[in-house]
């Protein structure tokens, strides 16, 4: 089964609306339809709406923690419990938040189900999804 | 005896004979006192040092022994000589015992005495010499003890911690700093303790043994307490005995926590440089890819609006290289600042037509009102230029379409006061203390896609401060801003 099956709607959280705009495009044209927000706040009225099969999102936006916080809140749902949350960033080591998702000791304390760098290559974030229903079968 | 003439008492009851040796002496040169009674011999023996007294044994009221012993008890240094006609073994044996120089039987000739009074005056002069001698040597003891404790409280005062350890890893010496900086409650001198200090300098102290070079130091950074609490740098240095070998190793323990916190200040600013450059570039690369793969198909009109959106973010970019180097240059004060005389009313006038372009686009109403038709300043006039320019687009960028733009001029004691009101997209509380931080751009539904570099009211801010100036802003989300800047009035 391949992640299209599983992944027809992808929430994106980032605050940058370029970026938001280009995987769009990269997005669709593989058919998995992307739904965005701004911020955190919207991000998460945008997961309680549309119930997305997967969420992306920005560390970084209106506050400093801001993915982490919609992140934890995300998996504090039952729903968000079931489908994978991934944390975009650049910040890994760049701004001294240094956080690895690679045990799941981590991912339980970051609350998110693996990390994704900026800029995104989209080959990279379809393997993090397979990984995800990989473990989680 | 010192100063001028040798002193002598004479306590003698017979009176001729008083008399008789008062006026040979005082031929002689010397200075002469004289006592009937042993009372008054006391009295006057023990409230004046004499060089010399002649103590007569046998007193009307006191035994001339008495009169001895009273004497010698307050100036021990007093030359006592005995006279007497009973001369007995034991009073001689008792009077030298107390102190007495020497014994001098009546009836005696002006020559005998004249001898004794000669002995006595050569004794006097080495008592007082030797008292001289030991006076000397005490004071430089006392003199040497003061320099010791001095040195010792000035090695103490010192706020870089100071350790000296044997070759046994035994304490020698310790100042207190030593126990601050290394966060060590108590230590005792001889105690042994390479298990109490860090293992990064007992690491050093084993090198230092080692390698036995009595020039070599060692260095090392050491966090004490966690999260940058305590940061030391301990330069260890060996200690050679005489022979070149080994003794031991002295300690500098110095606080450098002040200088890692800005350090890592220094460094999360790089970070954010870095994310906030990279950003603008990687939203640039994603637009060309996308016009360069040929697996995606956008029409004309989406790849004309990518490759503006691509120019407006590169744009942005060179405006946030720009904000960073005018930046560093107020950082480094080295800024050629070319002070000269402007008028600010002119300035903020010629500021508003230079934006006119983007007030027209928005529709924007500006009123201009000032109390003062003449604003002097020395000042620099392209910080001046920055700090208006800023404030101005910024009341334009963030107004709403149609909105209004108030700037007055007034004065208040000793500032003039800018007021630069707009009817835009106002500060949340939380974002208010935020706003002059670098970086800090206020992120919500309503500054979604305003191009800004996150510096410029940094630099402002900066900017009017360095004149010794103020910038405050008041503000009501959704309503609009004020931004008041406050500059000193020069006569």
């Amino acid at each position: 089964m391949s992640v299209k099956d599983k992944v027809k709607k992808i929430l994106f959280v980032d605050d940058d609306i370029d970026l938001l705009e280009q995987l769009k495009i990269l997005m669709e044209i593989r058919g998995i339809e992307i739904i965005t927000a701004e911020t955190g706040k919207e991000g998460w009225e945008v997961f309680v709406r549309e119930r997305p099969d997967a969420v992306v999102l920005d560390l970084m936006m209106e506050h400093k923690d801001s993915g982490f916080v919609l992140a934890h809140k995300i998996k504090k749902t039952d729903y968000g419990k079931k489908i994978p949350v991934l944390l975009l960033t650049s910040a890994t080591y760049d701004t001294g938040y240094k956080f690895d998702t690679s045990s799941s000791e981590e991912r339980e304390w970051v609350k998110v189900d693996g990390i994704i760098n900026k800029p995104i290559v989209v080959e990279e974030l379809i393997s993090k999804l397979e990984i995800f229903f990989e473990s989680n079968k | 005896m010192t100063n001028g003439k040798t002193k002598i008492l004479i306590v003698e009851d017979e009176k001729g004979l008083r008399e008789g040796i008062k006026r040979l002496l005082e031929l002689e040169g010397f200075q002469i006192e004289l006592a009937e009674r042993g009372t008054e011999g006391i009295q006057l023996g023990t409230t004046n040092e004499y060089d010399i007294c002649i103590l007569d044994l046998r007193l009307p009221d006191y035994d001339g022994i008495e009169v001895l012993r009273q004497i010698k008890l307050i100036f021990p240094n007093t030359v006592c000589i005995m006279a007497t006609a009973f001369a007995s073994y034991d009073t001689a044996i008792e009077a030298t015992r107390l102190g007495a120089f020497s014994y001098i039987p009546k009836p005696f000739t002006p020559e005998e005495l004249l001898y004794q009074i000669d002995k006595a005056c050569q004794q006097r002069r080495l008592i007082l010499e030797s008292e001289k001698l030991k006076k000397e040597r005490e004071e430089r003891l006392l003199e040497l003890a003061y320099e010791k404790g001095r040195l010792n409280t000035i090695i103490k005062s010192i706020a870089d911690g100071l350790l000296v350890v044997n070759s046994k890893g035994e304490i020698v010496y310790f100042n207190n700093s030593c126990l601050k900086n290394l966060n060590i409650n108590s230590l005792k001198i001889g105690e042994y303790i390479l298990h109490k200090i860090p293992n990064q300098i007992v690491g050093m102290i084993n090198q230092l043994e080692k390698d036995n070079d009595p020039n070599q130091s060692l260095i090392n950074q050491i966090e004490i307490i966690n999260n940058n609490g305590l940061y030391v740098e301990a330069a260890c240095s060996p200690i050679p005995f005489q022979d070149g070998k080994y003794s031991g190793v002295v300690i500098v323990i110095r606080d450098i926590t002040q200088y890692k916190k800005i350090e890592i200040i220094k460094s999360q600013f790089i970070s954010m440089v870095a994310h906030e450059l990279k950003t603008p570039i990687a939203a640039v690369i994603g637009y060309l890819k996308i016009i360069l793969d040929e697996n995606v198909n956008i029409p004309a009109e989406k790849e004309a609006e990518y490759l503006e959106r691509s120019a407006i973010r590169l744009s942005g970019l060179v405006e946030l290289v720009n904000d960073l180097l005018d930046l560093s240059r107020l950082e480094v004060k080295e800024k050629k600042r070319e002070f000269k005389e402007i008028e600010l009313v002119k300035l903020i006038k010629t500021t508003i037509e230079f934006l006119d372009l983007e007030i027209k686009k928005k529709n924007i109403q500006v009123e201009f009102s000032s109390e003062i038709s003449e604003i002097k300043l020395n000042a620099d006039s392209s910080e001046m230029n920055r700090v208006f320019t800023n404030i101005l687009s910024n009341a334009i960028k963030y107004n709403r379409e149609k909105g209004k733009i108030g700037i007055n001029i007034s004065i208040d004691e000793n500032y003039f006061v800018v007021k630069v009101s707009d009817t835009g997209i106002g500060l949340k509380e939380e974002d208010k203390e935020r706003l002059f931080q670098e970086f800090f751009r206020a992120k919500n539904e309503k500054t979604r896609g305003i191009q800004g570099t996150g510096l410029g009211l940094s630099i402002v801010k900066r900017i009017v401060e360095s004149y010794a100036g103020k910038i405050e802003v008041e503000s009501e989300f959704g309503k609009g801003s004020v931004f008041i800047i406050r500059l000193p009035v020069v006569n």
